[in-house]
């Protein structure tokens, strides 16, 4: 079951799987599974995506018209629907990286201990 | 549909392209082809699940699923097409009622008038310190003015209706012309149709109005057969051209929907009272003005006691929704039945719920079934709801036509004057919008509990078991159980209104008035006041007319006066002998007849004499009395020779009343007459005194004619006779006295045949609540029923059974809607059927009634247990 997920594994925030997805596509086109594949390697497997709910989160960006899809070969001469990023997915990108970076500095400032002062 | 059909068809190849690469990736790694599909699989998860919520990102599908589930609803309702018509059944009559009173209690009681803020309009009542009755009270114009001086009223009007003859026609035609104060129609507020209304320049300074007139919708279409042309033209009334200004639309009825308006000379010497109605300046509440009004009432009360109340007065402004809207019996049966009708609907609403609820627990297998194949919980609700609301929706719109053919069936059965004439009861669009809200409600209601029930079924047991261990909890079902017995209850209790409904018609019907209506015409005749100036010439006049009448071939007597006929006249208060009655309230009814008016009219001489030609004529001071009159005398006392006296003969009357001056109040009584029921049918006989017509000469009088044959075939005649008589002379609408008792008649026979009408809804209603849960429970006991057989059980005990599940709940709803009925027979009587009690016979039948339909109701279900096969029953699975 994939609502099961084990203790060491993270459920992904939807927006943290579209973010991870952009990401995935900024190096250039790809397919589902290779999207899949990335997201899990990158994420060194500890935040692992039942690649079920990968589809839904590409037909949401698609109709957001951050990505576009078209018809292709795969690298072992399969036909596939490979993804591309688009202008806007782009620019998307850009805004919610640095976002997120904000936020994650925001986060480590509160999470790394106070210098005590005046000792 | 193709774009997404297309779009599907992609998404469905690329998942599966998703699992062959990885099952390929697999493979490569090392697995047997088998082993590595599989754990492609288990790693993307629910396929299903996956494409569904991709599909849902695109927004349509909430469509293309409604559209599934309405094709899925539509599938089952035609699979069960017994559950479908039994719970169609059920809406159709439940909403459908409810819509057809809503209908006439929104024309009736909401929204009964064309005129601007209805609501806002208030009337004067002046009580004295014990006056539980509120009375509308009048004022003369001189008083009107000076309340229009008040602080607290923004506008203040008046409104006298007065007889008017129309002449210049070919028939002189007496109306009731109501009389308006200049801002009248602008207090009102409605548009004219064409022309103009009344204005207050109509009326000039001194008080002397413009000889203009106002019609009413009904007399330009009679009159001008709906002529714009008519704005200009002269109608002579009363022997004065009046110029037409412009006609009301046809739902306006200010007091009249036949006649005209006029301006009313404001002759403040005039001490006729008029009906003042007002409208309080914006921000001053209606006590304010109620003391500012009494203080100008007390101020009043000391210049002209004898027109107020004795003792400390009291000012009440009545709101004149509340007092004219619908007659007091009107209201309150609409008011019950709207209650009642209420139940009805939700009765309804239960029955379909608890058929729905039998349903879905036979359908318990198929739901845990496709919960099992992974529909979500909330997908599963959302079907069945939307099962419910289609049910419900396609139940209104059943209900919308049952509606529209039962109002017109109740617009019928309304008796005219019991409602305002200018109520529109139709379904309109407040009506259909209360209905669509009623229906779509109805359907989340009774749709909602069986959804949530079967969306949570404990799957393993309901697919192990086949559906018959659901058997609900004990709490379920006795509620359900409950909810049946507060069914027959209801219907026992609308039975029994209608019971006492039809006896209280029935004794009506059966209520002899004392006198013989059988051929007898009565008409109005009003002589042109201008003509007929003097006490001597109306009274001759008069005398000539009936004799002529009572010449003409075919007529057995003729009476003429005023009052009695049969009922009406005057009260006045009296004294026996110069001794007043120990009571200030205590009054006699005051007839004033023709010699041979008993005969005419069909009442018994009891003793003495009735009146001579001379004692008409020379304006003798006797009287008859009727026999409740004779017992104002102490038990063996005769009172024939006796004296009485009448405060009404006392003082003159005002114009266009004439008495001959110097009159005396003193009468001897020269008979005795039956008692007929001069208050109504349906009321008890008052204490009547009758007098000779010409001692009191008012303009308009009646004249009732005994016929041998068909009474309505001598009217041309006599409206020729009274022409020869004088072409200015108007006769009014005639009626025949069966028409007259027909009347009051009317307001039992609409109660009778709405609430027989209500009872039997009712009871149909409560027959499918008794079928549906004997149903569901039997249907439950299927496995029960059939270890019973298995272990020797007979058809007969089975059916013992299920029969007697439907005595123990039949039963119990019958005691206490029984003793319901009692306790509200007690609270209701005296509103709506007065004179009506219960009794052995009709509360037999009630009994029988709702016994009769309760076994044929449980018939069924019973039938169905008792010829089970018990190897089927054992293995049941549906």
């Amino acid at each position: 079951m994939t609502t099961r997920a084990s203790d060491d594994q993270l459920e992904l925030l939807q927006g943290t799987l579209d973010l991870l997805i952009l990401q995935t596509l900024a190096f250039g086109h790809a397919h589902g599974h290779a999207i899949a594949k990335s997201i899990e390697r990158r994420s060194e497997e500890v935040l692992q995506v039942g690649h079920g709910s990968l589809y839904p989160a590409l037909q949401r960006l698609m109709k957001h018209g951050l990505i576009a899809a078209e018809d292709g070969i795969s690298e072992n001469n399969r036909k596939a629907r490979f993804y591309r990023l688009t202008v806007k997915g782009r620019k998307k990108l850009f805004h919610e990286t640095s976002r997120w970076q904000r936020f994650s500095d925001a986060i480590a400032r509160i999470l790394t201990p106070p210098v005590q002062e005046g000792e | 549909m193709t774009w997404w059909k297309r779009h599907s068809d992609q998404l469905e190849d690329e998942i599966q392209t998703h699992i062959d690469i990885e099952t390929q990736e697999n493979i490569e790694a090392g697995m047997s082809p088998e082993e590595a599909r599989h754990a492609a699989l288990r790693k993307f998860g629910n396929v299903l699940v996956a494409k569904d919520k991709s599909r849902d990102i695109w927004g349509w599908v909430w469509l293309e699923r409604l559209w599934q589930d309405v094709r899925y609803a539509l599938r089952g309702f035609r699979k069960s097409p017994g559950f479908t018509a039994v719970a169609l059944l059920s809406l159709m009559l439940g909403i459908g009622a409810s819509i057809a009173l809503f209908s006439v209690v929104y024309g009736v009681l909401i929204a009964p008038y064309p005129y601007a803020k209805p609501n806002e309009i208030w009337a004067p009542a002046v009580l004295g310190p014990n006056d539980p009755v509120r009375f509308w009270h009048q004022y003369p114009l001189s008083e009107m003015v000076e309340i229009e001086k008040l602080p607290a009223f923004a506008d203040v009007m008046a409104t006298i209706p007065k007889s008017v003859v129309l002449t210049g026609g070919t028939n002189p035609e007496g109306f009731y012309g109501v009389y308006l104060t200049g801002g009248a129609f602008n207090f009102i507020g409605v548009k004219p149709l064409i022309g103009r209304t009344i204005q207050p320049f109509d009326i000039h300074p001194g008080g002397e109005p413009d000889a203009v007139v106002v019609l009413t919708y009904q007399f330009w279409q009679r009159f001008f057969s709906g002529d714009v042309h008519a704005i200009g033209k002269k109608i002579t009334l009363n022997d004065v051209p009046y110029t037409v200004i412009g006609v009301m639309p046809p739902r306006f009825g200010w007091w009249t929907n036949e006649a005209f308006w006029l301006p009313l000379p404001m002759n403040l010497a005039d001490d006729t009272p008029v009906n003042v109605i007002m409208r309080l300046r914006p921000g001053i509440t209606k006590e304010v003005a109620e003391q500012q009004l009494n203080q100008l009432n007390v101020r009043l009360a000391a210049e002209h006691p004898q027109q107020f109340p004795k003792g400390q007065l009291r000012t009440v402004l009545l709101n004149y929704m509340d007092i004219t809207s619908a007659s007091g019996e009107m209201s309150s049966s609409l008011h019950l039945l709207f209650a009642a009708v209420g139940l009805l609907l939700l009765i309804a609403c239960v029955n379909v719920a608890n058929l729905q609820l039998a349903r879905t627990t036979t359908r318990a297998r198929e739901i845990a079934m496709r919960l099992a194949i992974g529909a979500g919980r909330g997908r599963l609700v959302r079907q069945l709801l939307t099962e419910s609301v289609m049910l419900s929706v396609l139940g209104g719109v059943l209900g919308v036509l049952f509606a529209v053919a039962a109002t017109r069936i109740i617009v019928l059965l309304i008796p005219p004057d019991y409602v305002p004439n200018e109520s529109r009861i139709t379904v309109n669009g407040y009506v259909l919008l209360f209905s669509l809200t009623v229906s779509m409600l109805t359907g989340i209601l009774f749709g909602l509990a069986p959804a949530l029930r079967s969306s949570r079924p404990d799957l393993v047991e309901t697919l192990k078991d086949g559906g018959n261990g659901a058997t609900g909890s004990g709490r379920a079902q006795a509620m359900r159980s409950w909810l049946v017995v507060a069914e027959i209850s209801l219907s026992v209790l609308l039975l029994a209104g209608a019971s006492l409904a039809i006896r209280s018609f029935a004794q009506l019907m059966h209520t002899d008035p004392g006198f013989q209506p059988e051929r007898v015409l009565r008409m109005g005749i009003t002589l042109p006041p201008k003509q007929y100036t003097t006490f001597e010439q109306r009274n001759l006049f008069d005398q000539n007319l009936l004799e002529i009448i009572m010449s003409i071939p075919g007529v057995q007597a003729a009476a003429i006066g005023n009052g009695g006929m049969p009922y009406s006249g005057w009260e006045s208060s009296y004294s026996l002998e110069g001794r007043k009655p120990l009571s200030d309230d205590q009054k006699l009814v005051v007839s004033l007849v023709s010699s041979k008016y008993s005969q005419t009219m069909g009442i018994p001489l009891k003793r003495g004499r009735e009146f001579t030609e001379a004692e008409i004529e020379n304006v003798a001071h006797v009287a008859l009395i009727n026999e409740s009159a004779a017992r104002l005398w102490p038990a063996g006392v005769d009172p024939i020779g006796r004296h009485l006296q009448l405060d009404v003969l006392e003082k003159p009357l005002k114009p266009p009343v004439l008495m001959p001056s110097g009159n005396n109040s003193d009468l001897v009584i020269v008979g005795v007459i039956g008692d007929t029921k001069n208050g109504g049918l349906a009321d008890a006989t008052r204490p009547a005194v009758y007098l000779p017509y010409t001692m009191i000469a008012p303009p308009d009088r009646q004249i009732a004619v005994r016929t041998a044959g068909q009474p309505l075939a001598i009217l041309n005649v006599v409206r020729e006779k009274v022409r020869e008589l004088d072409k200015d002379t108007a006769l009014g609408r005639p009626v025949t006295l069966d028409e007259v008792l027909g009347e009051e008649a009317q307001q039992p026979r609409f109660n009778m045949a709405l609430f027989s009408g209500f009872a039997v809804l009712g009871l149909t209603l409560a027959a499918i609540g008794i079928y549906s849960v004997i149903s569901y429970n039997v249907t439950q006991r299927v496995h029960e029923i059939g270890v019973r057989m298995a272990l020797g059980a007979k058809r007969s005990d089975i059916l013992r059974l299920v029969l007697l599940m439907v005595a123990r709940v039949a039963g119990l709803g019958l005691v206490i809607g029984l003793c319901g009925s009692i306790l509200l027979e007690r609270i209701v009587r005296f509103q709506i059927f007065a004179k009506t009690s219960f009794d052995f016979v009709s509360l037999a039948a009630v009994v029988l009634a709702l016994s009769a339909v309760a076994l044929l109701a449980g018939w069924m279900p019973a039938f169905r247990a008792g010829n089970l096969d018990p190897v089927t029953a054992l293995r049941h699975e549906t």
